[in-house]
């Protein structure tokens, strides 16, 4: 460690630190993650603020032989602490207290980011102000007094282009040179008036003989401002509480005279100050241009034209998420399941391992890795396009487009996406409600994915339609779906009046311009998404995979499946669907396996209800060379196809949707097992209990918990149930 | 009246915030203070939300919290 960055050496030392923190802070829409990519690229870290599901972005770097950590802060329009964005910003900056903050303003924008500028310079921190979109606002024939921002602010104001790299550079000296001279800090003060002044200086005097508030960290002035506010939040947490009665003495006649305007008080100055700064320093040309977003949104938020555009919209990127990702998925399906399963089998018999190594190998452990792999193309793929409308702008269109039938049964116009995704597969699904700012709203719509009939359920439908409802099988298979998504509805009504009562929705949103994403910002976002399942996701899975090969092959050696632990367990629960119609020891175990992945049912029921005759045919082995050949191939096979799904959009099957192979065996098993009243009940239970673990996995890893993994969990399985036992029972009651 | 009554393409002066609170101060760092000039620029295909202009961005919100915005209509001079 070096010694200038012992704590023994304080400010008074006018060394400079050899490790430097920058935070970086803004308004959403202002290009703070292009910027940060463009300072950082690819040495940005990834990773969620402890505790919640907000995205922390951070890089560590050298820059001119000083080590550098960078911060990204939550995108904010304010200091206040409403929101958890808010919460996570303000807290992070008063208790680490970097050494400077670079804050990204949008130059198009001025005013309202000004605001939030103003509230950023009260903390103290030496702040330097990156005015980004230079380039868009000198297009609209904007022209920007830096020098005369600078002045008046009292902190460094450099121009930016983070799309084009420009001004990054003198964005990064003069922060680093604005750490090292922060005793020439001046920033400006924002006068309140006499009143809050008063109460202010008040306020201050008594704090000053008081420096264990978090050790001197905060500038009494900003800690007196929030007292005075009101700011419950900040008094508690930073260790004022037992200061409170000052605060109520000092504002009392403050109150008395504003009442609940005494916020709005200080709101106001503050955006009177960031108006008039506006004024001075900011030319617009005479007539404002009927601009291009403005052109745009004249279409696409048409009346008439609005939703059919959005739903073309969501049906392209539907199918190209799933059908871009679905080759590389069969891809990596089928290099797992044969060369590298065939490779790991000959090196087995090799070391001559015993038959369990080998099976829990192969079933366990392979199995598992590639059950972790073919999630991983359509969450790039999901991940992609969630980007691309994000940056583009035209997410936060959805959502107006979208919001008043979302909002009817307690969701946000964005809930509608991951909804969307659902349909092709849960796991991407639920990631794709990061797109949702409010927790709450977050947590509905992921408790909901589920009850979105996925390409893996298909099978499911496929085999039992096939076998009883032959004749119409279109109309039962639109009939699930259905089900599921009026359940969503009645859910989501349900879970609005009870988890989340109380919890005010509210949808007060910017439409940002239209912006052209940048080609580094989407790969960026899609491969830290990526990694990030495979690392936090990715071990959960394997872990999962390994506990139920035990399930299904222990105890060792057992004769038939109604012999293992799943079989066994099988047998204990059967019971509890008798009532379905469907209460035998096979369909239950094949209900259990079907956690790993819903299409897993199909291949169970075939395990369990046609017992194996002999011996597979053991194939020809093909040599190490023939198979990298075939794994090179299949993969140039898959570009191609993946290639030309984008082309050809109709007739093509999303994941998993083709019948299995070899299942006439199955179909005259269970034609005799169930009725077509317990298939369609059994079908119904399919779509609705528990999603694949994987979901649940993505769950906890997207919210950071359990708990709504867990939820699911519960309110599925009984779902289900209730929904099976009435399609079973009412449909024997009327003679079906 | 209300933000909610103002037609589009019309604009007003907001006059008075009838929320208190999270909800308030949220508008308040949008840009939604008294004495801001206010535009109605569109309506949501379904009638809901709209989308107003305000500070010089365009901003969306539900009629339910146009409702609590009072304004006062600026009649044009043509």
């Amino acid at each position: 460690m070096n010694k200038q960055n012992t704590p023994f050496v304080n400010q008074e030392l006018k060394a400079e630190k050899n490790d430097l923190t920058i935070a970086v802070a803004g308004n959403p829409n202002s290009g703070k993650s292009t910027l940060i990519n463009a300072i950082a690229g690819s040495r940005l870290q990834v990773g969620n603020w402890p505790g919640v599901t907000v995205e922390k972005k951070s890089a560590s770097f050298d820059f001119q032989g000083r080590k550098i950590t960078l911060v990204d802060l939550p995108g904010t329009y304010s200091m206040s602490p409403y929101t958890q964005e808010e919460v996570i910003a303000r807290d992070y900056l008063v208790r680490e207290k970097p050494d400077v903050i670079i804050n990204v303003v949008d130059a198009t924008n001025l005013e309202r980011n000004l605001y939030f500028s103003l509230q950023l310079l009260e903390l103290g921190i030496p702040l330097v102000m990156a005015l980004n979109m230079h380039d868009e606002a000198a297009g609209k024939g904007f022209r920007i007094d830096e020098e005369k921002m600078a002045s008046i602010l009292g902190c460094a104001v450099i121009p930016t282009v983070a799309t084009k790299g420009e001004g990054i550079g003198r964005l990064m000296e003069t922060a680093v040179a604005f750490a090292d001279a922060s005793e020439a800090h001046r920033p400006v003060v924002i006068s309140y008036g006499d009143d809050i002044e008063k109460a202010a200086l008040a306020i201050e005097k008594s704090l000053k003989d008081h420096p264990d508030i978090l050790a001197g960290h905060l500038p009494l002035r900003w800690m007196a401002l929030k007292m005075i506010e009101g700011d419950a939040r900040a008094i508690e947490n930073y260790k004022a509480g037992q200061y409170a009665a000052v605060a109520e003495n000092a504002t009392r006649h403050l109150r008395s005279a504003h009442g609940e305007d005494l916020e709005a008080l200080m709101a106001d100055t503050r955006y009177g100050l960031a108006a008039g700064l506006t004024r001075e320093a900011l030319q617009k040309p005479e007539k404002r241009k009927r601009e291009l977003t403005e052109r745009i949104d004249a279409v696409i938020l048409n009346r008439y034209a609005g939703i059919p555009i959005f739903l073309l919209a969501m049906w392209l990127m539907f199918k190209l998420t799933f059908d871009i990702a679905g080759p590389f998925t069969d891809w990596l399906d089928g290099v797992i399941g044969g060369p590298l399963s065939r490779w790991a089998e000959v090196f087995l018999t090799a070391i001559s391992a015993p038959e369990w190594i080998t099976s829990l190998v192969m079933e366990g452990i392979i199995a598992g890795v590639g059950a972790v792999l073919v999630f991983l193309p359509p969450i790039f793929a999901m991940m992609f396009f969630i980007t691309l409308l994000e940056a583009s702008g035209y997410m936060a269109r959805a959502a107006f487009v979208m919001d008043r039938m979302m909002h009817a049964i307690g969701l946000h116009g964005k809930s509608f996406i991951p909804l969307l995704l659902g349909f092709g597969c849960n796991v991407p699904a639920v990631y794709a409600t990061r797109t949702l700012e409010n927790q709450r709203d977050k947590a509905l719509t992921a408790l909901l994915i589920p009850l979105m009939s996925c390409g893996a359920r298909l099978p499911v439908y496929v085999i039992f339609t096939g076998v009883f409802f032959a004749a119409y099988a279109g109309t039962v298979l639109w009939s699930l779906y259905i089900l599921g998504i009026v359940l969503a509805v009645l859910m989501g009504l349900l879970f609005k009046k009870t988890l989340f009562r109380g919890e005010a929705p509210v949808f007060i949103m910017e439409l940002p311009p239209y912006r052209m994403p940048t080609a580094k910002n989407l790969m960026i976002h899609t491969w830290e998404k990526g990694k990030h399942y495979l690392i936090k996701a990715g071990t959960w899975i394997l872990a999962i995979s390994v506990f139920v090969w035990f399930g299904l092959n222990m105890p060792w050696g057992v004769e038939s499946k109604k012999d293992s632990y799943l079989g066994k367990t099988g047998q204990i629960i059967a019971p509890v669907f008798a009532p379905l119609g469907f209460g035998t020891w096979e369909a239950a175990s094949s209900l259990l396996t079907g956690v790993v992945a819903k299409e897993i049912v199909v291949s169970t029921m075939s395990e369990v209800y046609v017992p194996e005759t002999g011996e597979e045919q053991q194939e020809e082995s093909p040599s190490l060379g023939e198979d990298f050949k075939e794994i090179a191939v299949s993969f140039a096979g898959a570009f191609g196809e993946a290639g030309k799904n984008v082309f050809s959009t109709f007739g093509i099957a999303t994941m998993s949707a083709e019948e299995e192979e070899g299942t006439t065996g199955l179909k005259t098993a269970i034609a005799k097992v169930f009725t077509p009243l317990s298939a369609y009940a059994f079908m119904a239970f399919v779509l609705l209990y528990l999603p694949c673990f994987i979901v649940l996995v993505a769950m906890r890893d997207e919210f950071g918990t359990w708990k709504w993994a867990g939820v699911t969990i519960i309110y599925q399985s009984v779902l289900a149930w209730v929904v099976a036992f009435i399609i079973y029972q009412g449909g024997s009651l009327i003679g079906l | 009246m209300t933000l909610a009554d103002l037609k589009t393409g019309k604009s007003g002066i907001i006059v008075k915030i009838n929320v208190s609170g999270a909800l308030k101060r949220r508008l308040m760092d949008m840009g939604v203070v008294t004495g801001t000039d206010v535009i109605v620029e569109k309506v949501a295909p379904l009638g809901d939300p709209i989308e107003v202009r305000i500070k010089s961005y365009a901003l969306s919100l539900r009629l339910g919290e146009a409702r609590q915005i009072e304004v006062e209509e600026i009649k044009n001079h043509e």
